[in-house]
């Protein structure tokens, strides 16, 4: 997977661009609107990683342009601004993403595999599998070997949320934006103790633990 | 000097608002002297024919009853010239005395009677251009007399014709008069009116001078500074007053902005301090697990940090109705309940209860995402600050045209010296780890949705905060 990233600060480019090399993605850079242009032009990227305030186009501008060039890639749009303004939400409904400043990297890559997965839509499978642990999506089931999970509907979407992204890092507004559907940002540590009951659930005494928790960034579900 | 003081009055309003008054006021009083002036000089002229023709008649008779003899010619010439003595001579002084009657008696057959001026042969030809019907009064122009002559004729026995003319200098000296002291009087009256018009205009429009110069005067630094208010209610103290209170409302909201950055700024440098603190020891110490543990402690504190700031930056643009509110019908139930399920596991780690008493379909139109903070902060206040083994009711129910949404508590209450700043930024409890933003976030929120919240004691002594929102226009 080919990215582009289109960002004028020279720090944020270059973390980006480390971090999401490091998550598996082939990463070019562009500092400016008028050379990214030039570069998507070829066609090449599969996404695009693109802040609202560059210096000699805007964002959005440069958007419609690759757009009316006939470029399809999805975009993450990176604001600098806490409010969404109405064009971008309107993108977002267009096959976009966006993401506010200052956003953890684990949150840009969970977002860009969502794009991709979007715009190469896989066919959902009935039954997830990691390590022991077995989902069934139609009867809503879980077991670890064995045994059978008595679940909640919340800690059945939790677990499942977790175990299509193994693997990787997910952060608790991710958690909280695709289990509940909610872009909240709560004070307290809500998310933790959903995490904590469903752990007391799935990583019982005697087995292997999946549920792992990165400490500053959020959990990751995995197979020892 | 005086050139450019010309040109910088011709420049102001004032000067436009005299001259145009002005040339009103002089139109207006123009035609009004036009109109008196034709009724005056009708008035005069009918006083005269009505002489003429009274003279006329008179003088006819004289002639028909005057036997034709030798001595006629004298008799008529006699009577005429007493008839012509009746009037006064009225002359501009300088003019040369003329005579402003003449009497003509043409006989056929005969040398025609003449008195009256000296130059008898300009009446005589003059007369040919008299009206065609007699004993009415007509104007005749004769040569070298500037008043015209009203001239009458009557036909007298024997196909003579007597002719009467009077030229009225008297009448027509008044007249004179009257324009040249309505024009005086008339310049006069529109220099007066120019002058007071535009010292009333200069006057005026001097206050709304002083007016641009004192707010031009105002800057950030001074916005303490006032307009003088006076008790007259025309439209430049009314002026004055807008402008005052438009500067209230900026230096409000500029107060507002300063404290809220002083805020902010206090409230960064604790949290700034610490992530440093870490990060130092963190690089002092190489221990990897320890240095693992600080910079993730560090991570986590810049993430409060930025959830502050994102609070305070939402709340700056609700003040300043900058926040976009993503209008849609929304299940306000359905909301809570999602919210509580969220929460449900925090409350009962704390050995809580959380009870739900949610009324279905109570629609709203609200931004989903914006209540959702709302309602998220308050239950993270439960959460946060309740004493171990409370119960906690949300209840969303219909009051009147409102939704309601009631969170009570049966905790200590809040605390009595912050509740009346309970919605202020960074108001908080003595003992809140909170940024102090959370309940002014949820007062800004509601407040954009058009509805209101209240604080109060609960009846089971704890806390009660109540929420309520227009329902939907249209409930779905």
């Amino acid at each position: 997977m080919r990215l582009l990233i289109v960002e004028d600060d020279g720090a944020i480019r270059t973390f980006l661009k480390r971090g999401l090399e490091e998550a598996g993605f082939q990463v070019d850079a562009a500092a400016n609107g008028l050379s990214a242009e030039a570069l998507v032009v070829e066609g090449i990227y599969d996404a695009l990683v693109v802040d609202l305030g560059l210096p000699d186009i805007d964002g959005l501008e440069f958007i419609a342009r690759i757009r009316a060039q006939g470029s399809t890639a999805p975009v993450l749009i990176l604001s600098a601004r806490r409010s969404v303004d109405d064009r971008v939400r309107g993108l977002e409904q267009g096959g976009d993403d966006y993401l506010t400043k200052p956003f953890a990297l684990a949150e840009v890559v969970a977002r860009l595999r969502n794009l991709l997965r979007r715009s190469s839509a896989q066919p959902e499978s009935t039954r997830i599998r990691v390590g022991d642990l077995e989902l069934d999506l139609i009867r809503r089931e879980a077991r670890r070997g064995d045994r059978l999970l008595q679940l909640t509907v919340q800690e059945f979407a939790l677990l499942e949320y977790l175990c299509r992204n193994e693997g990787r890092v997910v952060t608790r507004t991710l958690i909280l934006d695709h289990v509940w559907r909610m872009r909240i940002d709560p004070a307290t540590n809500v998310v933790d103790v959903h995490i904590y009951r469903l752990r007391s659930k799935v990583d019982t005494e005697g087995v292997p633990p999946l549920i792992h928790t990165i400490r500053g960034i959020g959990y990751v579900l995995k197979p020892v | 000097m005086s050139l450019s003081l010309y040109s910088r009055a011709r420049s102001t309003a004032a000067w436009r608002i005299s001259v145009w008054t002005t040339v009103a006021f002089s139109l207006c009083s123009a035609v009004a002297f036009v109109i008196m002036y034709l009724l005056v000089a009708r008035n005069v002229q009918a006083r005269s024919d009505a002489w003429l023709t009274g003279e006329a008649d008179v003088l006819s008779e004289v002639v028909a009853n005057t036997p034709r003899d030798s001595l006629d010619t004298k008799v008529v010439q006699e009577v005429a010239e007493l008839a012509s003595h009746e009037v006064v001579e009225v002359q501009r002084p300088g003019d040369q005395p003329r005579q402003s009657v003449f009497f003509l008696l043409t006989r056929p057959g005969r040398d025609p009677i003449f008195v009256g001026p000296p130059e008898q042969e300009l009446f005589m030809s003059a007369i040919s251009s008299v009206s065609p019907k007699p004993g009415v009064p007509a104007s005749v122009f004769v040569r070298e007399h500037m008043v015209p002559f009203r001239v009458v004729w009557n036909d007298a026995p024997g196909g003579s014709r007597l002719y009467l003319g009077f030229s009225d200098t008297a009448g027509a000296l008044m007249m004179h008069r009257l324009v040249t002291h309505f024009l005086l009087i008339w310049c006069a009256m529109a220099l007066l009116g120019f002058v007071i018009s535009a010292a009333g205009a200069f006057r005026t429009l001097q206050r709304v001078e002083r007016i641009s110069a004192t707010v031009d005067g105002i800057s950030t630094q001074d916005l303490g500074r006032r307009l003088p208010e006076t008790t007259a209610d025309d439209e430049v103290s009314r002026l004055s007053r807008t402008f005052n209170r438009m500067l209230d409302r900026i230096q409000r909201s500029v107060n507002q902005i300063r404290s809220v950055t002083d805020s902010v700024a206090h409230d960064l440098k604790s949290p700034v301090t610490s992530i440093r603190g870490s990060l130092e020891v963190a690089l002092l110490h190489g221990d990897s697990e320890d240095w693992r543990e600080r910079v993730a402690d560090a991570v986590e504190k810049l993430d409060r940090l930025s959830q502050t700031l994102n609070t305070a930056l939402d709340l700056a643009e609700a003040d300043a109705g900058a926040l976009p509110l993503k209008l849609e019908a929304l299940d306000l139930g359905a909301l809570v309940e999602n919210l509580s399920d969220l929460f449900q596991p925090s409350f009962t780690e704390r050995q809580h209860h959380l009870d739900c008493r949610i009324q279905p379909g109570m629609f709203i139109d609200g931004d989903s995402s914006l209540l959702s903070r709302t309602i998220a902060n308050l239950l993270d206040n439960e959460v946060a600050h309740l004493p171990p083994g409370c119960k906690i009711s949300v209840t969303v129910r219909q009051s009147d045209q409102s939704a309601e949404i009631i969170l009570e508590d049966d905790g200590p209450g809040f605390p009595e010296e912050i509740r009346a700043r309970a919605f202020e930024r960074f108001v908080k409890g003595e003992h809140s780890s909170g940024h102090g933003l959370g309940l002014a976030f949820v007062h800004a929120i509601v407040q954009a949705h058009g509805g209101c919240v209240t604080i109060s004691d609960s009846s089971t002594g704890g806390t009660q905060i109540r929420i309520k929102l227009p329902s939907a226009k249209v409930s779905a």
